[in-house]
């Protein structure tokens, strides 16, 4: 494995505490050049806190962040040349056009003026802004405001980028154009980028590599197949219309006597049995939780997914809010 | 140096640009300067002679206006940093790898420049109505100059509050800072008809210099004493409102 100060972008023991909470508690880091690497985790995960100290934007409380070999406290101007970066809220400003706006952060991040008019308009182009290229960005929908500010993250060609949840409210045609330019700046020019999400199909068709964070720390990390390989068994999903706790208990400590079961849990109104040949199973799962005096209103048979993942990791399913855009309460700083 | 230079010229055009794309934002800056020289002319010019010895009360009016307006005008700024801290922009500039000096430069050179634009405008309504300028035309580019130093100096106060609290409301507060030091200094009667405790309170008040130098020109013609005392309190002004912004911009950054 690489070294956290050999890798494109590194942290050994990064912590950082806020008033009454430690957001991040001893992460490690060891990302490899040209990766994808997915950082999964709920709101208030300490997701946010970590990209902000990794692009020099937060001090950590403790431990070390290295970009690109060097350390982001001691050379963080040096680093910043060498990033590009979107963070959760598109940081445009709606009084500049869109090409104004790459312009400027053009000429900013270092780009010579003989060069940055054209690296605004092939930008422009490949995130499809040509046509509003001249409009005030105040016009701009949501998902236009989110291509603009990635193609801002790469206007100085940066061979590092971190996206803190790029697709995070934006419409499913939008999420596909933005997944679409990571994997096209991945395959093509070698870019290592550094995701943040909490969507797990992001993660899931994106990352090379996920961690997934919980409560300030990295709770799992490997590629999404191998994460899901640690499962090791299919997941049957039985909800029952009770909410009868006793009668759940009751199926749940007949259900650990099968052969083959590798864990089962209990969620809400269902129980979740992780066990080898799922559906030669199923037939025997309904019944024990039947006689267990529970109604079966669904049964459900499934490969393992990153959500499973996560379930295992944290105790808890990686819910979204229906309106992603505005972070839960808590989410603050963190 | 170039990375200071370059940022700081390229945030002051975005600044400047911001001016003139919100013209709505600026009107407020230009009618209130202008009212209140026409209601106070008004109110005393007709005693100003008999009383204070002031022949041409509406010359010795015009630094009241000018001041007024630049501060008026300087104040947006602090607002204006909050607003890109709310929208995320600010993040977006501190992510560059330019000194983050530029971001407070840029914004006080462009009040500095906004505020000559300002003067502008009113020296030219006011010239028809103050018997033109004892230090001639010249006088009148001085004017806009000490204006412009004095726009860099208050805007420093907007900017810094901006930084440290994050609140519009209260970036907005700085101009209220400069009624105080308006009605402590001689804006509406010479000093020396004040009581001593308020001839004192006017004697360290740098706006009392700004006022008495730019009257210099308007009332009196070249004298160098006055123009020297009215430059140093706006450097000095500057470098206490330029370092607390500083001040303002390094805790935030911590």
């Amino acid at each position: 494995m690489t070294a956290a100060h050999d890798a494109a972008i590194g942290a050994e023991r990064l912590v950082r505490d806020y008033p009454a909470v430690r957001a991040v508690d001893g992460i490690d880091l060891a990302i490899e050049r040209g990766q994808v690497f997915g950082f999964l985790g709920a709101n208030g995960s300490g997701k946010t806190t970590t990209i902000r100290m990794l692009t020099t934007l937060l001090r950590p409380t403790a431990g070390r962040a290295y970009v690109d070999g060097l350390d982001v406290q001691r050379e963080p101007a040096e680093v910043r040349r060498r990033i590009g970066v979107a963070l959760q809220e598109a940081g445009l400003d709606d009084l500049q056009t869109g090409r104004e706006l790459l312009t400027l952060q053009g000429r900013l991040q270092g780009v010579p003026r003989r060069n940055v008019d054209a690296r605004a308009a092939e930008l422009l182009r490949i995130v499809d802004l040509e046509d509003a290229a001249d409009r005030r960005i105040g016009t701009y929908s949501g998902g236009m405001q989110r291509r603009l500010d990635l193609a801002s993250a790469l206007v100085h060609r940066p061979r590092i980028v971190f996206l803190d949840e790029p697709t995070t409210g934006l419409d499913p045609i939008s999420r596909d154009q933005v997944w679409r330019y990571v994997e096209q700046l991945n395959r093509e020019d070698g870019v290592t980028f550094f995701l943040t999400t909490q969507y797990l199909e992001e993660a899931d068709r994106l990352a090379d590599e996920v961690a997934i964070i919980d409560a300030g720390r990295i709770v799992a990390q490997g590629s999404p197949a191998e994460l899901k390989a640690t499962i090791g068994a299919d997941v049957v999903t039985i909800r029952v219309d009770a909410d009868d706790g006793a009668a759940i208990a009751r199926a749940v400590l007949r259900i650990e006597e099968l052969e083959g079961l590798e864990e089962v849990r209990t969620l809400d109104d269902a129980v979740v049995v992780y066990i080898t040949d799922g559906s030669r199973a199923i037939a025997r799962l309904v019944t024990l939780v039947q006689e267990a005096g529970l109604d079966v209103r669904e049964v459900t048979l499934a490969q393992p997914t990153l959500d499973d993942v996560f379930l295992r990791a944290t105790g808890r399913h990686l819910e979204v809010d229906a309106d992603t855009s505005a972070p839960r309460a808590g989410e603050e700083g963190a | 140096m170039t990375a200071l230079i370059l940022g700081t010229y390229q945030l002051a055009w975005r600044a400047v640009r911001e001016t003139i794309r919100q013209p709505g934002v600026e009107v407020g800056n230009l009618f209130i300067p202008l009212f209140f020289f026409f209601v106070t002319v008004g109110a005393i010019s007709n005693i100003a002679a008999p009383a204070l010895g002031i022949e041409n009360y509406e010359a010795f009016q015009l630094p009241v206006a000018v001041t007024q307006g630049v501060a008026g005008a300087a104040a947006v700024s602090g607002v204006a940093i909050v607003k890109d801290i709310e929208s995320g922009y600010f993040d977006k500039l501190l992510l560059t790898p330019m000194p983050r000096l530029a971001i407070v430069l840029g914004r006080l050179i462009a009040d500095g420049i906004r505020c000559m634009a300002f003067t502008s405008i009113i020296v030219a309504v006011l010239s028809f109505f103050t018997s033109g300028m004892e230090a001639g035309p010249l006088g009148y580019l001085v004017v806009i100059a000490l204006a412009g130093l004095f726009g860099v100096a208050y805007s420093g106060i907007g900017v810094a509050i901006g930084l440290r609290t994050g609140n519009a409301q209260a970036a907005q507060a700085g101009f209220l800072l400069f009624f105080p030091l308006l009605f402590l200094s001689p804006a509406f009667a010479p000093k020396e008809f004040f009581d001593p405790w308020m001839e004192f309170l006017a004697s360290i008040n740098p706006v009392t210099y700004l006022l008495e130098g730019m009257r210099t020109l308007a009332l009196d013609g070249w004298e160098w004493d006055n123009l020297a005392g009215a430059f140093a309190s706006a450097f000095g002004l500057g470098a206490v409102t330029t370092a607390l912004a500083l001040w303002a911009l390094r805790t935030r950054t911590a």
